[in-house]
């Protein structure tokens, strides 16, 4: 939204050549300046400049939607908000599940689980919709080579014997688990950066990173002024994505 | 009349020309006409009839403003303020220590922040506050409509139903306890349909769309006159990421704010902001401050931090401007925002989180 080129903004061809000059090309940078800066640059009126303000950002405002809105339409299918992680306190205290359109963090101290927990819900995810699931493919972010394919059957095969009850419905759900190993921060940005695509083209039900922690750790070192800075950079510029995307597609993260 | 040609709101390249003529006041353009000008400068009649009008606008502008008119000004005494500021309207927290420390609740007019860590229930209070806002005003409330610019994506419309129906539920109480007709009334509007539908949403993913958002909040609100609380989740979201140039960044938040000022101003609405906490590393420790820095703890009138302590989560007024500086427990049921059961208020002497550069209030001692 924000690199909306003013071009679709619908602003005159004229002003749009005027405004590259000055290398203002996107919406954003052309919200990005003062008033008296925009009418110096387009040498129009101080109620000239307003009026292209408004245009401007009806182009790259957010929709708006009353709160009922939303409520009606996640009351059309209730299935779909939660993935149910099948266990029964867990998903009562969490309202039922792992809330699908938003990111969810799973932190405790090694060895208590979560790669485990990770591999579970990959499993619950590949599942057919009436068995709790959400019939889809998963994208598996591993950055700790933690990720076992072996127990991943093992899982499958003991928790729902009657499902995966032939070789080849195990091998169909190992085909729907996509596992990506990046071992440095900028090939899991870079890795976040490019999922969009992927989840159209497979279907993509679910996203697990697996950790983030551990990667983070490793490249910055926090004693070191400047690196305090970068890693929260990279942090939030991944979470955002990581938000955007999950909204969008409305999957759990 | 005697306005200078260079303060006047026209193109520059027209100023320039105006200049190098040697035109000096506005009262000289009127006075040459359409025609005589665009012989004297070069332009064509049409931009210079534009151009006299645009004077002309703005001398009719000044002379209202001169002669006392009412509408442009701002200006007013001191006991209109009061008379008004007392029959405004507060916005509840349904939190009573909450509402007792802000001087009865979310203040119109004002903007209010809250910061906290994570986790700490600050958008749990603005989804409160979101339905709080449209209580009738049989019940105390200022029967408005609220406005949630959400940038972290943290909104939960179950959440909202959940708040709203414990609400709906209080207002029933007290109608069957005082059987009022006006009551009755006033909650056949105020159904759980009704509040969700009162509540606009907008999901801005970056600044630039924050920044569009807020430029089109005055055109919505004048659309939507009964709004009367913007929520803006999450200020500090977009701006803490992908922000080399660290003077854009405040030059774009002092707009910001700026222009928040004047929308509460001007339609009588309270403007919640929440903020994160960042880590300032001094000499030996860290601390926990709000975040985006110094200059923009000048920008909210009112600030309210949120921290936790031993499990117990904590309220603390760090910036008032007529209430003083003072922390209580709040709790946060499945109905929403709750006082802790009994109400207990702690006093902030003991030096927890006091700024040192103020000056600690000490209590006057009773000979």
């Amino acid at each position: 939204m924000a690199a909306k080129k003013l071009r679709r903004a619908q602003l005159s061809q004229e002003m749009c050549e005027r405004l590259s000059r000055y290398q203002i090309t996107t919406c954003q940078d052309f919200l990005c300046l003062s008033l008296l800066e925009l009418m110096k640059v387009t040498g129009q009126s101080y109620y000239e400049v307003q009026k292209l303000l408004c245009k401007v950002s009806r182009a790259c405002a957010p929709k708006m939607q009353t709160a009922y809105e939303m409520k009606l339409r996640k009351s059309v299918n209730p299935s779909s908000a939660f993935l149910s992680t099948t266990l029964h306190s867990l998903d009562r205290v969490l309202h039922g599940g792992v809330p699908c359109g938003s990111l969810t963090e799973i932190t405790s101290p090694p060895g208590c689980g979560k790669t485990q927990f990770c591999i579970m819900l990959s499993v619950l995810a590949t599942l057919p919709v009436r068995m709790g699931g959400l019939d889809g493919a998963v994208i598996y972010i591993d950055t700790e080579s933690a990720f076992s394919a072996e127990r991943l059957i093992e899982i499958a095969a003991s928790r729902f014997p009657t499902y995966f009850d032939s070789d080849e419905k195990l091998l169909c759900m190992t085909r729907s688990i996509h596992l990506y190993r990046e071992l440095t921060c900028c090939s899991v940005l870079k890795r976040i950066m490019s999922l969009e695509e992927e989840i159209i083209l497979k279907k993509v039900k679910l996203i697990v990173i697996d950790s983030v922690a551990s990667v983070v750790r490793k490249e910055f070192d926090t004693k070191l002024q400047g690196n305090l800075a970068e890693r929260s950079n990279f942090l939030t510029r991944g979470a955002s994505v990581l938000k955007y995307l999950a909204e969008e597609f409305s999957i759990p993260v | 009349m005697q306005r200078e040609v260079g303060t006047l709101p026209l193109a520059p390249a027209l100023r320039a020309r105006l200049a190098a003529a040697g035109f000096q006041t506005a009262q000289e353009l009127l006075d040459t006409g359409p025609c005589g000008l665009s012989k004297e400068i070069g332009i064509s009649k049409e931009e210079a009839l534009e151009a006299l009008q645009v004077v002309r606008q703005e001398c009719h502008g000044d002379a209202a403003r001169t002669a006392g008119g009412s509408g442009a000004t701002r200006k007013c005494t001191a006991l209109e303020l009061l008379e008004e500021e007392q029959t405004q309207g507060f916005i509840i927290t349904f939190c009573s220590a909450l509402d007792n420390i802000l001087g009865g609740g979310v203040q119109l007019t004002k903007i209010t922040e809250i910061c906290g860590a994570p986790g700490v229930g600050k958008t749990q209070l603005c989804m409160q506050l979101a339905v709080d806002v449209q209580i009738p005003e049989c019940f105390g409330g200022v029967a408005g409509e609220a406005v949630f610019i959400d940038t972290e994506g943290s909104f939960m419309v179950d959440r909202v139903v959940d708040i709203a129906a414990a609400c709906v539920q209080h207002c029933h109480l007290i109608a069957e306890a005082q059987q009022e007709e006006e009551h009755g009334k006033a909650l056949e509007t105020f159904s759980l349909e009704n509040i969700l539908s009162h509540i606009y949403y907008f999901r801005c993913h970056d600044y630039t769309e924050l920044l569009a958002q807020v430029y089109l909040l005055p055109e919505f609100l004048s659309q939507h006159s009964k709004v009367r609380l913007v929520v803006i989740d999450g200020i500090a979201f977009p701006f803490r990421h992908d922000f080399e140039d660290l003077s854009l960044r405040t030059r774009l938040l002092n707009g910001l704010a700026q222009q928040l000022i004047i929308i509460a101003n001007d339609h009588k609405s309270a403007v919640v902001l929440t903020n994160q906490m960042t880590t300032r590393i001094g000499q030996s420790q860290s601390t926990l401050v709000p975040a985006l820095g110094e200059s923009w703890g000048h920008a909210a009138t009112v600030r309210l931090i949120f921290h936790w302590d031993n499990g117990q989560r904590l309220a603390t007024l760090y910036k008032s401007p007529s209430q003083k500086e003072s922390t209580i427990a709040y709790h946060i049921t499945s109905h929403g925002f709750r006082d802790v059961q009994p109400p207990a208020v702690t006093h902030s002497r003991e030096g927890t989180e006091l700024n040192p550069r103020k000056r600690p209030r000490t209590e006057e001692e009773k000979q």
